[in-house]
């Protein structure tokens, strides 16, 4: 053991990274972003789950719960009539309304209140608050019904998913798309790069092939790849793991096909901002991690703070984790909008991400 | 010789931020000629090289190939480049690298004869990854000319090559230039610029003399071409 030769090799590594800026500045500005993201999304959530009350009580105890409810801070309440609940939770405006029925008053003399919570079910995470708020809610109304002990008996029902789905099932959708989307996107960087950097790149310049032919062949390529990967992903989540699938196989495919596009180009377009495999490595945290955070997988985007929901609507994530719940969990077809509006956006993602990828090819040609 | 240039090079400069790469340089060279370029490190080659072959654009004057103004994607078609390092698929075998090289060129057909031109029709299942770097030089240089192309551009391409596979690359340069094509070589390597028809001597982004290897010796002073560069180049540079 030689000191001296240990600290050539300690002081090579630190002379190569006072070279790399770039790699440098991901290093020290990754972590931040990152942990900055989370700290946010944790903390900062002002939006909670809008929910609809729809108070049919013709006793006085209904609207004594429903004020209740309008000043829980875990939920943001509007009220509705029970016949326009279901559209709300279609249209995505509520993720949960709750209905007071009409004998409410009598059912909390005699014990035992049975309200309805009717939930949307295709995103975890927001159930919680709206079963919380009712619970402070019905231990006000405890207090209030003198002299007698009422039982809560909540009849919760639900829109999509329900009782048999677990938390893998919720996840499960949207991870069968974002595991193809980051391995396809991961091995387009890393072979891009080999291509500029073993000089191949320069060969396919001067040789007749067009730039969107490279781009194009590229896609290709991958796609299979990332379809060959989709269908294993798919199979292996549907048949061991067991996860819930209300929709069409061929739908999910299609979408998975869609983000592999969406992933190739977008490797292609950033290998351009690399240098080394070094720094594309570099790359996947600050491209991925930010992008799980917000869209949609773990928190809702409705319940983000307003301005990460603004950064969620531009990233095609977030509209490929939608899609990927619409299909999977509520069984969704193209005759669906919001499927239609999740496919076209990611799409159109596809398009600006070829465009740009192309362009990234022509700016190199010097 | 006719008085058609395969290559015309008029007056072209061409910067990298302050860096001159070129200044002004004028360059014709005929169809069917041996044309070496020669210079020390960073002279400027492998510039002009890319500006012929329209990898890069001029920031004055203008480079003709084929009677084509460049960049021409059409051009590309007739001209074969072979960059200085063997820029090949390692994971690809050697008739895969080159077949692939003949595909996005339009002549499938033209694989065995290129392997067997440079002697690796044996090796053409071998992993290119598992090459020493003289086979790699030579698949390179397949796939540099699969599409018998016009123009063929060959940047350094006998560095790491043992002396014996060095003549046998200049022999078939040779029958490839008597069936009429044109070859532009970059070399610092002496006895190679011997074989050459024409030189043109480049440093500093300048050409600084040009002619036979007989008019290079006669303007240098000296019957040992490496000394006449010598005496040209430290004539020129103070």
């Amino acid at each position: 053991m030689s000191g001296h030769r240990v600290r050539a090799i300690t002081r090579r590594l630190l002379q190569g990274f006072r070279r790399d800026r770039r790699t440098l500045a991901l290093l020290f500005v990754a972590p931040i972003v990152i942990l900055g993201l989370l700290g946010y999304l944790m903390r900062g959530s002002t939006s909670s789950p809008s929910v609809g009350i729809a108070n049919e009580d013709s006793g006085p105890l209904g609207v004594m719960v429903a004020d209740a409810l309008r000043h829980s801070s875990h939920i943001t309440t509007t009220d509705i009539s029970a016949a326009d609940g279901d559209a709300g939770l279609k249209d995505g405006s509520l993720v949960a309304y709750i209905v007071l029925p009409s004998d409410f008053s009598r059912q909390a003399q005699n014990g035992n209140v049975a309200p309805e919570v009717h939930l949307e079910g295709s995103q975890p995470g927001v159930d919680a608050p709206v079963l919380q708020a009712l619970q402070q809610a019905m231990i006000a109304l405890a207090s209030q019904v003198a002299g007698r002990n009422v039982t809560f008996q909540p009849q919760i029902k639900y829109l999509y998913g329900g009782k048999s789905y677990d938390t893998l099932d919720y996840f499960g959708a949207a991870f069968v798309g974002l595991v193809v989307f980051f391995l396809v996107f991961v091995i387009t960087i890393v072979s891009f790069l080999n291509e500029r950097s073993q000089g191949t790149l320069e060969r396919l310049m001067a040789s007749p092939l067009r730039r969107g032919e490279i781009v194009l062949g590229y896609m290709l390529g991958f796609t299979v790849i990332a379809l060959v990967q989709a269908a294993e992903v798919l199979i292996f989540s549907l048949a061991v793991l067991k996860i819930q699938n209300q929709g069409s196989v061929f739908l999910i495919f299609g979408m998975e096909a869609l983000m592999a596009i969406a992933a190739v180009n977008l490797g292609i377009f950033l290998s351009m901002f690399a240098r080394s495999e070094f720094q594309a490595v570099q790359f996947i945290p600050l491209v991925v991690v930010p992008q799980i955070l917000l869209s949609g997988i773990i928190f809702p985007v409705s319940t983000e703070p307003k301005a990460l929901q603004y950064l969620s609507d531009v990233l095609p994530l977030t509209y490929a984790v939608n899609g990927m719940r619409d299909i999977m969990v509520k069984g969704a077809d193209l005759t669906w909008s919001s499927l239609q509006l999740d496919a076209g956006v990611v799409a159109g993602f596809c398009v600006v991400l070829i465009a740009a990828g192309t362009a990234t090819l022509r700016r190199r040609l010097g | 010789m006719t008085d058609s240039y395969a290559v015309d090079v008029e007056g072209v400069s061409k910067s990298f931020g302050a860096f001159k790469a070129l200044n002004g340089v004028n360059l014709r060279v005929r169809q069917g000629e041996i044309y070496g370029l020669l210079g020390p490190n960073g002279a400027g080659k492998t510039t002009l090289i890319r500006l012929i072959c329209g990898l890069l654009a001029a920031h004055a004057g203008t480079v003709t190939v084929l009677g084509q103004r460049m960049p021409n994607v059409a051009v590309l078609r007739h001209i074969g480049y072979m960059t200085q390092q063997a820029a090949l698929y390692p994971a690809l075998s050697v008739e895969e690298n080159v077949s692939f090289f003949a595909a996005i060129n339009g002549a499938d057909e033209g694989v065995k004869d290129a392997l067997e031109l440079v002697e690796l029709y044996d090796r053409r299942g071998s992993v290119v990854a598992t090459l020493s770097g003289g086979l790699r030089q030579r698949c390179s240089l397949a796939c540099a000319l699969v599409h018998r192309p016009e123009l063929l551009l060959l940047d350094e391409p006998t560095v790491g090559i043992d002396p014996q596979l060095r003549v046998q690359f200049w022999e078939s340069f040779r029958r490839m230039a008597a069936n009429g094509t044109t070859i532009i070589v970059s070399s610092h390597v002496m006895d190679e610029a011997d074989r050459c028809q024409r030189l043109g001597l480049i440093q500093y982004g300048r050409l600084l003399a040009e002619g036979s290897p007989a008019d290079i010796r006669a303007q240098g002073g000296s019957q040992n071409l490496e000394e006449a560069f010598l005496a040209l180049a430290g004539r020129k540079a103070s």
